[in-house]
């Protein structure tokens, strides 16, 4: 199983929103880092097929979207970001509708929806109407109608938002259950997320995959670039408008800044292992010292 | 399987329950008033509603009768002898009437009867009715078949009409075609059927705002980007929206259409049904019986339906909310309720009657007729046709609009 993107690209008018990426991916977990706006759910949805791509192609085992026809959709599950459903339906028929639209028989269909229910922890609430679940629960559905038909491409589009730092942890493990022998592409901004559960980290910024590498290595980088420094609680505010801060302690009347720049941010900073948060903040954290800004 | 689900998608919703609820409450005030409002006189004032009905249906039960030469005659011959009689004559300063017992007793209860027959001898645009038989030549018999077929020529014939000469051969054959003596009877039920179709336009609306949301809801809601992902999002799904669609088209539209006429039947009665329509007008040229020419028209309807539902498709599968769609929608129907024909030739009174508020109406007593070449073709025809042509063109477009759509 291979996915190619090549040379994908995708214009409105004169903005690009996914410009000449070219990625070729085999079974695993892909986590697809990128501030807002950086073309991730744009990325997703030509590989999914909603949205035509403005030039460049997709091919799964050598074959277009286009070549393939039904059987690309047939190797898909998708789970969108701000998954909606049909709220008047049951959690059961919802599964049902899916397993129709994605042609499973009708046999199969009821021994799946079931079989995902139960691994979604919804069985108990499934001939509940989708409107009284709560965002948590409707995150468990949309990623058990993502895996009705066991898709060999699974993409899945921000599907920790919003959720609580329980139903996180939770939704990761049943990711990485669904995950075995599986192209995974899970976007997300939420660093923790794919730390855990990607195997192969891809970010994406301006439109373009400015990295892809295997999670043990993703950090490798920036290594020395990441600065550990003690300074005076009045001070702390100008190094996070002159920094990318990545955290910050307070310790007695200080405060203990952890910074990502090239050069020391002031003497006597120690360099310090690097993470995925200070990797994500080397690349975007121009972004994000402007939405500082915006907030401030 | 997806077509139940699809089904289930539009009954599910709540403002299908509360727009369909309020399209038969609206059908039963609509059809229901015309029995409310319905009022027959006799001499002692005015019967209203179910009485009066049954009172008119009394009326009519020595009134089934062959409406043959011999008939006709008599009857022309007992109203010029009521007339000769000066103390059953009224004057009103501009015509002279028949009064008292003559009125009540001889006229009033055939009246209807009696101004089916004067109209053959009566001028194109006369309203005489029954005063037109006091100065009636009957010497040598009513001769009532040859003034049906001379009314006719005369109304073909009249320059306003502006009828080729094909077309005014078409309707005389179609007339003649029409079997005599026409039979008489009582056919109340028919009569307010005939002329209401009209109404059934509101029941067409209520089908086209429910399935509006169709494929535009679907972007609207969000949910456009999970189906077209499935494996027959782009194919089956779309097959089976279309076709639940129909099926609820079909299903509401019916449903009105027996509430509708089941009320009218109940308060009327069934009789009727295979009496000619020229004994409503005799000018009819259209051969059918009551139960024909309704059949008929009512087909032509679905027609429309149908036609309305595809467009209402492509414009949900084309627009990203359901307010757009029906904000095109509406004025399609409507706006054609505010335009009168001004005759039933030329281009604007020929379009006029094809568009979906006017062709709703069957319009059997005017000869409309749309002519290519040396073929002349009726309304009914031109509709049917049309609606049908209109129907296979926009499906396809809808289907592509979703195919094509782009989950942003």
């Amino acid at each position: 199983m291979e996915l190619q993107l090549q040379n994908l690209s995708k214009h409105y008018g004169k903005k690009c929103a996914v410009d000449n990426i070219n990625l070729h991916l085999v079974p695993g977990v892909y986590g697809l880092l990128g501030a807002n706006g950086a073309g991730k759910t744009t990325l997703m949805r030509m590989v999914c097929g909603v949205l035509k791509a403005t030039s460049g192609n997709i091919r799964l085992n050598g074959k277009t979207q286009q070549e393939l026809g039904e059987r690309y959709y047939a190797n898909l599950g998708y789970m969108p970001q701000d998954c909606r459903f049909y709220p008047g339906f049951t959690a059961r028929e919802f599964m049902l509708y899916m397993a129709a639209v994605k042609g499973l028989d009708k046999k199969k269909a009821k021994s799946r929806t079931e079989e995902l229910l139960y691994m979604v922890n919804l069985q108990d609430i499934a001939d509940k109407k989708i409107k009284s679940y709560s965002g948590g629960m409707k995150q468990r559905l949309g990623i058990a109608q993502a895996e009705l038909d066991n898709p060999s491409v699974l993409v899945l589009d921000e599907p920790t938002a919003g959720l609580d730092p329980k139903e996180r942890v939770r939704f990761r493990n049943l990711i990485s259950g669904f995950a075995k022998e599986k192209i995974v592409i899970l976007s997300t901004h939420i660093v923790s997320d794919v730390s855990y559960i990607a195997d192969t980290i891809l970010i994406m910024k301006n439109g373009r995959i400015i990295l892809q590498e295997p999670v043990g290595a993703v950090t490798c980088g920036i290594k020395g670039k990441v600065w550990e420094v003690l300074v005076p609680e009045s001070e702390a505010d100008m190094y996070n408008m002159q920094f990318s801060v990545v955290n910050l302690h307070h310790e007695n009347n200080m405060v203990r800044l952890r910074i990502v720049n090239k050069e020391p941010p002031a003497p006597g900073a120690v360099i310090v292992e690097p993470g995925l948060e200070d990797l994500f903040l080397y690349y975007f954290g121009e972004e994000a010292k402007e939405e500082k800004l915006h907030v401030n | 399987m997806l077509i139940k689900y699809e089904f289930l998608k539009i009954l599910r919703k709540k403002s299908t329950i509360i727009i369909m609820a309020a399209s038969f409450i609206l059908t039963t005030l609509l059809f229901g008033i015309q029995i409310i409002q319905y009022q027959v006189y006799n001499e002692n004032g005015v019967i209203k509603g179910p009485a009066g009905i049954a009172y008119e249906k009394e009326q009519y039960k020595d009134l089934s009768v062959s409406l043959s030469e011999e008939y006709i005659t008599k009857t022309i011959l007992e109203v010029q002898q009521l007339f000769k009689n000066p103390d059953n004559i009224g004057y009103d300063g501009n015509e002279q009437f028949l009064i008292g017992d003559a009125y009540w007793n001889s006229i009033a209860p055939r009246e209807k009867l009696l101004n089916t027959i004067s109209k053959a001898y009566d001028s194109p645009d006369g309203t005489l009715g029954y005063n037109k038989f006091r100065n009636l030549d009957i010497k040598n018999g009513a001769n009532f078949y040859q003034a049906v077929k001379l009314k006719i020529k005369t109304l073909l014939d009249d320059p306003s009409g502006n009828l080729s000469v094909c077309q005014k051969e078409y309707w005389s054959s179609m007339a003649e075609k029409a079997g005599t003596p026409f039979q008489y009877g009582y056919y109340g039920s028919w009569e307010i059927i005939i002329s209401s179709f009209e109404l059934l336009i509101f029941a067409i609306l209520a089908v086209c705002i429910v399935i509006a949301p169709v494929f535009s809801g679907e972007y609207q809601a969000g949910t456009d980007s999970i189906i077209l992902s499935g494996k027959y999002g782009k194919t089956k799904l779309v097959t089976a929206k279309i076709i639940s669609s129909f099926l609820f088209g079909i299903i509401a539209f019916t449903l009105h259409v027996v509430l509708a006429y089941g009320i009218i039947f109940a308060a009327f009665g069934t009789d009727g049904w295979a009496l000619p329509v020229q004994i409503a007008n005799i000018t009819i040229p259209y051969p059918f019986t009551f139960l024909q020419a309704a059949l008929i028209n009512i087909g032509v309807i679905y027609l429309i339906l149908f036609a309305m539902v595809s467009f209402t498709l492509l414009l949900s599968s084309k627009m990203k909310t359901t307010y757009l769609v029906l904000a095109v929608l509406v004025p399609v129907l409507f706006i054609p309720v505010f335009l009168t024909p001004n005759g039933t030739t030329g281009v604007y009174n020929l379009v006029l009657f094809l568009l979906p508020y006017r062709a709703v109406m069957p319009e059997i007593g005017k000869y409309i007729s749309y002519q290519f070449g040396n073929f002349v073709f009726n309304i009914f025809s031109v509709r049917a046709v049309l609606y049908v042509a209109l129907t296979l063109i926009m499906i396809p477009f809808a289907k592509l609009g979703f195919k094509k759509h782009q989950a942003v």
